[in-house]
């Protein structure tokens, strides 16, 4: 490390104002910063300082992400298994090196692509526009891959990346500034612009298209969408638990997107945000409740196999539980007051589920309710701050 | 057919009126800089559109619509001696109808709640010239409600998802005022990047079927339209 920090040093120079190469200042802070502490201090006054900076959070981040993406792998290998054998009933546990190694093979192509496009998105608006590379974009650039389904193409990825990064965040300002979540955004640009490669029961799994005839690599909520329909795949309730038990859901033995299947890992990683301080639990509970409740609701006025479907299944399935943890936890796009994160999760919450069981086309309403409340949390703020002002001057008033 | 609650939350939701048919959008863009007066704008939009569109609607059905004017003569209707149509003065009529109410509304604030009417100030005059009340008079006559009930219940909501859209981007608006955006796009531009970015967010709600039954009607009738094809 000290050898490192030396020839650190003795770049420095060549990079500062005035220097040779005094362009690529953003770039070498980039890389220096996110190896040490940088070394500026305040000068005036007292303030308190902490060794935390964006960049430390956001690899937090990143390290609570690693049991869903380690399990995201594991699973990807698994069901490419599943397609290719066409059989559902294959043991998950067994063969567990090569299913690694397979699910490896189609997700670390993903985080490559994310990453490169991204990072050199990052890289030339930092040129141009004279700022160090956002740091931003290491979270974003995980979350994209673990919300893509197994099989979709790397160029979509990489396309959906530069959408997402350019209108989604440069355009505002970079780090900090966007209004929509960048990862959400991607995911929702190719979800609206190749429905066919986003949802349907051909891409949860890679390579079910070619293998064999009459196999359908749907997912649990895919096949629960039907009951809305004429032609339901299961007949009944318990058929549809005896096939994805519940159990099934939580450990997250199912087909979906990459990391969002399972929701032990996902409880994993949200211990990890919530014991370092980054994640805020106000969200993230006020969500899940929302969801919960809504479900009840929707218990209540039954009618159908989907909407008699318990309520804490709906937790366990699909992206809910990735969308609360690590979406709508994000600092930028969430609301920022206490108050208004309470109300920001809940209606997230309650609009995911709703849009999951009322509307057909979508059954994944978590990626669009955390995009619709990210779109609300400015307004939901104002009014909360407005309503602490005049709470305080109510009470000036009075004393 | 529908019914008035399914309009209604169609038209705050799914059929917005800035963000599926981005009506309404001179006054979106140019009074969306603060909260305050964002709400101000709104209020008066969804009254506006909660008077003129029914009203709108009495006129349509009863003087304008071909064979409306049966309620006088029985020959004028459309099995008549000699039908009448007066359906190609509805624009003029729609509009004449949407200025001389907002003028009355502005009257009669004025007179009996003058508060108000301080805090609307300009946008109510203004809203005479607003896109999305027209709009909603020619949905409405698109859209052939079956009562007047129906056609209040689609103004309101267009109303509401109107006072929505405005006040939501008026708080984006503050919220990304100290935002390092690009000189180019900076106000009107990243305005509208920002609307783009709201209609992805807005149409989680395009497309929710509120039954079984809706889905089957839909599907006949595209099967008709395929035989009438072929």
């Amino acid at each position: 490390m000290k050898f490192l920090e030396n020839i650190v040093h003795k770049m420095e120079p060549k990079f500062a104002k005035g220097g040779k190469l005094e362009k690529w200042h953003p770039m070498f802070e980039s890389f220096t910063t996110l190896a040490f502490t940088p070394a500026i201090v305040t000068q005036k006054g007292a303030h308190i300082r902490d060794g935390v900076d964006l960049k430390r959070t956001m690899i937090t981040v990143i390290m609570a992400m690693v049991p869903c993406l380690l399990f995201g792998i594991y699973n990807t290998g698994h069901w490419e298994m599943v397609a290719a054998a066409g059989d559902r009933g294959l043991d998950f546990w067994a063969n567990g090196g090569a299913k690694f190694m397979a699910g490896l093979w189609v997700v670390l192509p993903l985080i490559v692509v994310s990453y490169g496009v991204g990072l050199t998105i990052e890289f030339i608006f930092g040129f141009l526009r004279g700022h160090s590379l956002h740091e931003g974009f290491l979270v974003s650039g995980m979350l994209i891959p673990l919300v893509m389904p197994a099989d979709v193409p790397l160029w979509m990825v990489g396309v959906a990346t530069a959408f997402a990064v350019i209108i989604g965040k440069e355009i505002f300002g970079g780090t900090g500034m966007n209004i929509l979540n960048v990862a959400l955004t991607a995911r929702a640009f190719l979800f609206f612009a190749y429905p066919t490669s986003m949802s349907g029961d051909k891409v949860w799994m890679a390579g079910t298209e070619s293998k064999v005839d009459g196999f359908t690599g749907s997912t649990a909520l895919g096949d629960l969408a039907t009951f809305m329909s004429d032609k339901p795949v299961f007949e009944n309730l318990e058929a549809y638990t005896n096939n994805y038990s519940f159990f099934d859901s939580v450990w997250g033995m199912i087909p979906g997107s990459i990391g969002e299947t399972s929701l032990i890992a996902i409880l994993i990683g949200a211990l990890i945000l919530l014991i370092t301080g980054v994640g805020s639990l106000r969200i993230m509970a006020s969500f899940f409740i929302g969801g919960y409740v809504m479900g009840l609701i929707l218990n209540a006025f039954g009618g159908n196999e989907f909407l008699d479907l318990p309520a804490h299944f709906h937790l366990a399935i699909g992206g809910f539980a990735f969308g609360a943890v690590f979406m709508a936890t994000d600092p930028v796009t969430a609301s920022q007051t206490a108050t208004g994160k309470i109300i920001y999760g809940f209606l997230g919450g309650l609009i995911a589920i709703l849009i999951r069981v009322l509307n057909p086309a979508y059954p994944e309403g978590v990626m669009l309710a955390i995009l619709f409340m990210n779109v609300m949390a400015p307004i939901i703020d104002h009014y909360v701050v407005q309503g602490n002002i005049k709470r305080r001057l109510k009470r000036v008033k009075t004393a | 057919m529908e019914s008035t609650l399914d309009i209604f939350i169609k038209a705050i939701f799914s059929e917005n009126m800035i963000f599926a048919y981005f009506l309404g959008m001179c006054s979106y863009l140019a009074v969306s800089k603060t909260v305050k007066t964002a709400v101000g704008l709104g209020a008066a939009v969804i009254f506006v559109l909660l008077v003129t569109v029914p009203v709108n609607y009495l006129l349509e059905n009863y003087l304008l619509k071909a064979g409306a004017l049966e309620w006088i003569n029985p020959d004028w209707g459309v099995n008549g001696a000699s039908p009448i149509d007066l359906s190609f003065l509805s624009f003029i009529m729609f509009i004449a109808v949407v200025a001389s109410i907002v003028q009355l509304v502005e009257m009669l604030v004025e007179k009996f709640a003058p508060s108000l009417y301080g805090a609307l100030g300009i946008f109510l005059p203004l809203i005479a010239v607003n896109c999305s009340i027209l709009g909603g008079a020619l949905f409405m006559q698109d859209r052939q409600y079956s009562t007047i009930l129906d056609a209040t219940a689609f103004s309101l909501g267009s109303g509401i998802g109107w006072f929505i859209a405005i006040v939501a981007i008026a708080a984006i608006r503050e919220k990304i005022r100290y935002s390092n955006v690009p000189a180019p796009l900076r106000g009107l531009g990243i305005t509208f990047i920002i609307t783009g970015l709201m209609g992805i967010a807005f149409m989680s709600f395009s497309g929710i079927k509120y039954g079984k039954d809706e889905v089957k009607a839909e599907t006949v009738q595209v099967d008709d339209t395929n035989n009438t094809n072929h």
